[in-house]
């Protein structure tokens, strides 16, 4: 196999990436009193990356490697923004953090490694491919959860979520196998060549094996239990990144094995995306009414939203093919900067509901963006949120499935469920009078920067969602 | 582009706030000034324009998410004309009558401002997504409003508000973006007459645009949000709360229920003029037993608003202008009885009816208004809503005979609580010794309550004022239903 530029330049952000994530590493090693230096190698890293994967999609870069396993193309390349953007303000978030601890380089270098393997995620067209990827994604951000060793929960979150996830990736290997053993093939194409019309009971198993390996990663109930412990013990800066960044790759890649491994049996993985969709939107909103810690509620709350995302899932049928897969590259760029901006706001304010009482009194810039991520999770126009729910919606309309108008439905009630939640936070920011003693969180202006520059993403995502929905449609998938 | 300007000033108002130092006066001024200039423009548009808005004029339209059809479309048509006027002169109206408004001022302006910017969006927005966008917008500044400034059961009233409101608006989106895709654009006049949509899909796609905008109004079932908001928001914003805020759920029936689907509304038309027939009737018998000056007058807001159902739902160019004016009127003397019981309360310190009384002798010019107001609520001829109402009930009767009949008794009942309320509250003697010392209305608060009596007047005597500027577009709605 010849290894020619092409090459090179289609892995240019992960090659970009590894080479940060050495640097990084080693400047650690060897300069380890000079947090800010590694914080601005691994800032630049993210900014690099994501610079690589623009480049790349400006130029219409698409092409396959390594035997048809690895796939360059604008649905990728979109994802991988997703996850390098991100990743620059967990970097941001995680600088002062990690500076206490003294191990800054370790926990920076933790993040990139994460960006590395979800980015490889979303160009894997084999299902073993797929499978270390993921695996690269995941096992770093294990380490993340449990990085905070002062604190008793982060170990219990990150010894939670390392069981879990073991289990989870052991249930997804058993589904491929079986898959592999029924198609003789890893590859999408052509395990696209058996699965499709009636599938056999084995092909069967493998499948809602995978799809329930899946559900773990991407916190779909009833298999989310690990995620308020986890995204409770981690590291703020961690739980915003794993809530937005390497779910968004493995929606991507679940996207990819159903659309261009499975087609033919979509009659079979809409309806369990249908069923899955409506108990993890509930269970989320259901949860996340009884919290009273911003954290857990924020965690519930991701599981709604995966929820929604899970939607268009099932409306992946008939005409509403393309809707669909728009909907959830809109969706997972909608909130990514809505909920990274959301679980940010606890470095500053703090995590407990009653920390928010006046914080409009006393820090009103804060709570109106607070207010801003709240409005966005919402769904309300013309914030991100509201982009990705209405794509949803869209899908559902065209799909003219009538379980898809059921889980439509649910849809719109959920999003009506989730509102005493967040509106909760907004009520104690501007309503209340401000607690005698403010807590003040620990976070600095790097945190603070990040912050307002997801609330103006949020508030303008309304002037970039023609574009986005253009790059969407093209995104070279279908 | 005059159109997109009128919306940017309320906007640009609202970060202005932002700049100013906090002296409420300075504020107060600074927001009258602001609010001014979109009434200015209104009128320009009226004098220059207004004989031509048959329909949508003043256009502009930016491509917004192409693959979609889905553009940045403002315009200005017969249908909308007279509740952006209204937009702009109450939102000023607001401004001035902010007297409760004592902290925190410039947030509080940012908000209304904010308000007022998504409520002229409604009236303008000539593309499904943007008419919701807009319809969104108001939704947070008035909860803020309300849950900020309002009374010591602020907090309940205003997440009550928000919960109900967005269930109602969620269920509409999925009906707009369910037109929206199947036809191809949601260009408000690309889908005139349904857009090539067969009937069963119209009458599928209407019945969650209905729910919707019924919330909003709100229409008697789906009313229980309303009292507690009306009664614990400050006399600013129950100006804007009470004589804008259901006209989006009226106008969206208007404006996009009627024309965009008019075989998928036939079969609801009756329920629609039925639930109308409820809101007066009820909306009467209710206000009879308010002990509260404020929720008497906030039942008989939600009962006037029936007939702007029942016109509507009658199909004919009779009602359906009836409606279009009723809106306009509807806002003018429910914003009036609303400011001058908040002039009432902030003198004399009560809101309760039976605590009330003789006030005339004390407060003439506030008195006298409150009648005139009342008698205009009461469909009284020469004043604005009795040519609204007889219309409304005209065109009802046509379509419907027993709704109209019904409706008729309506306006009776309603003439029996206002004239009690009045014998109460202004006439008789004076019911305590201390309202001996209670003062009239100031100038300031004159400046607020004569433009929206001296309006009610002058609509009254001149209809055709606002009649002619929407005949031609009610004529093509009309046109659109009989022929679907």
């Amino acid at each position: 196999m010849a290894y020619t530029g092409e090459t090179f330049l289609g892995l240019l952000p992960e090659l970009i990436a590894t080479g940060f994530l050495i640097t990084v590493l080693m400047v650690g090693v060897f300069a380890e009193r000079s947090v800010g230096l590694v914080a601005a190698l691994a800032a630049l890293g993210a900014l690099a990356t994501f610079a690589g994967a623009a480049v790349l999609l400006a130029i219409g870069f698409s092409g396959e490697f390594f035997g048809g396993g690895y796939v360059v193309d604008g649905f990728a390349l979109y994802f991988k923004l997703i996850v390098s953007g991100s990743a620059f303000f967990a970097v941001l978030a995680a600088a002062r953090w990690s500076g206490g601890t003294g191990d800054a380089a370790e926990y920076l270098m933790l993040i990139l490694s994460v960006v590395v393997g979800a980015m490889l995620l979303v160009s894997m067209r084999d299902l073993f491919g797929i499978f270390l990827a993921l695996e690269l994604a995941t096992i770093p951000s294990y380490a993340m959860v449990a990085f905070d060793r002062n604190r008793r929960e982060s170990a219990e979150g990150g010894m939670k979520y390392l069981i879990t996830g073991v289990i989870a990736s052991s249930i997804l290997l058993y589904g491929m196998v079986l898959i592999y053993g029924v198609a003789g093939s890893a590859q999408l194409s052509d395990i696209a060549q058996t699965f499709s019309g009636q599938l056999t009971p084995v092909a069967l198993i493998g499948l809602v094996l995978l799809i329930s390996g899946f559900a773990f990663k991407v916190s779909a109930a009833p298999f989310h239990f690990w995620t308020p412990d986890a995204y409770q013990g981690a590291p703020t800066s961690a739980a915003a990144f794993l809530s937005v960044a390497p779910k968004a790759a493995t929606f991507g890649v679940l996207l990819r094995i159903f659309l261009e491994g499975m087609p033919g049996a979509a009659a079979t993985w809409t309806v369990v995306m249908a069923f899955l969709a409506i108990v993890t939107m509930f269970v989320g909103n259901l949860f996340a009414l009884r919290q009273r810690n911003v954290r857990r509620m924020l965690a519930y709350s991701s599981v709604a939203h995966s929820g929604y995302i899970l939607a268009a899932f099932a409306a992946l049928q008939g005409q509403a093919v393309p809707t669909a897969v728009q909907a959830v590259l809109i969706y997972s760029a909608a909130y990514a900067v809505m909920n990274m901006g959301a679980f940010l706001v606890i470095d500053l304010a703090g995590e407990e509901g009653k920390g928010y009482n006046g914080l409009f009194r006393t820090r009103p810039g804060l709570a109106i963006s607070m207010g801003v991520f709240m409005t966005a999770l919402v769904g309300l126009p013309p914030l991100s949120g509201f982009f990705g729910k209405a794509w949803v919606l869209l899908a559902g309309a065209q799909s003219g499935s009538g379980l898809v108008y059921v889980v439509v439905g649910a849809v719109v009630v959920n999003s009506v469920l989730s509102v005493p939640y967040y509106f909760g936070i907004i009520r104690n920011m501007f309503f209340e009078e401000p607690a005698g003693v403010v807590e003040q969180g620990e976070g600095g202006f790097a945190v603070e920067f990040s912050v307002y520059a997801l609330a103006a993403a949020t508030v303008l995502f309304a002037l970039f969602v023609g574009p986005l929905a253009a790059l969407a449609r093209a995104s070279g998938l279908l | 582009m005059i159109t997109t300007i009128t919306l940017i000033i309320p906007l640009l108002g609202a970060i202005l706030m932002f700049f100013l130092p906090d002296d409420v006066r300075l504020v107060r001024y600074a927001a009258m000034a602001v609010a001014a200039v979109p009434l200015v423009l209104a009128l320009y548009i009226y004098f220059a324009y207004g004989s031509d808005l048959g329909a949508a004029s003043l256009t502009q339209e930016l491509d917004w998410i192409p693959s979609l059809d889905i553009g940045y479309r403002v315009g200005l048509d017969g249908l909308g004309f007279g509740m952006f006027f209204l937009t702009a002169l109450l939102t000023l109206i607001a401004t001035v009558a902010s007297w409760d408004i004592r902290e925190n001022a410039r947030q509080y302006f940012a908000m209304l401002f904010l308000a007022e910017l998504g409520m002229l969006g409604v009236f303008a927005a000539q593309d499904l997504i943007l008419f919701y966008v807009f319809f969104e917008i108001t939704l947070i500044p008035m909860y803020l409003m309300v849950g900020i400034w309002g009374d010591e059961n602020r907090k309940a009233s205003a997440i009550k508000f928000f919960i109900y409101t967005f269930l109602g608006s969620t269920t509409m989106l999925a009906g707009f973006l369910a037109l929206g895709v199947l036809a191809g654009t949601f260009s408000i006049e690309g889908l005139n007459a349904g857009g090539g949509l067969g009937r069963t899909a119209q009458i599928a796609i209407a019945a969650p645009i209905l729910f919707g905008l019924l919330v909003k109004v709100p229409a008697v079932p789906l009313h229980s949000w309303l009292l507690d908001v009306y009664v614990s928001s400050p006399t600013s914003t129950n100006v804007v709360l009470s004589g804008i805020l259901p006209k989006l759920g009226t106008y969206g029936l208007i404006k996009i229920a009627l024309p965009l689907l008019p075989q998928g509304v036939e079969p609801y038309l009756p329920i629609v003029a039925a639930l109308g027939v409820v809101n007066i009737i009820y909306g009467a018998f209710v206000a009879f037993l308010q002990p509260d000056l404020k929720a008497l007058v906030a039942y008989s807001s939600i009962g006037t608003l029936g007939f702007i159902l029942l016109g509507a739902a009658s199909g004919n160019a009779v009602g359906v202008n009836g409606a279009v004016l009723q809106q306009v009127t509807h806002g003018l003397y429910s914003a009036l009885l609303f400011v001058l019981v908040g002039v009432i309360a902030s003198r004399t310190g009560t809101r309760q009816i039976s605590e009330l009384g003789g006030l005339a002798a004390r407060m003439p010019w506030a008195g006298g208004l409150l009648a005139l107001g009342a008698l205009a609520a009461m469909g009284l001829p020469g004043l604005a809503v009795f040519v609204s109402e007889f219309m409304s009930i005209m065109g009802g009767y046509t379509a419907f005979p027993l709704a109209g009949i019904f409706a008729s008794l309506g306006i009776i009942l309603s003439a029996m609580y206002l004239l009690y309320m009045l014998s109460r509250v202004i006439f008789g003697p004076i019911e305590r010794p201390a309202y001996k010392e209670v003062t009239d209305a100031d100038s300031m608060e004159m400046a607020a309550i004569v433009p929206l009596a001296a309006l009610l007047v002058l609509f009254g005597i001149l209809p055709g004022i606002l009649i002619g500027v929407q005949q031609p577009a009610v004529e093509a709605v009309v046109t659109v239903l009989g022929g679907g």
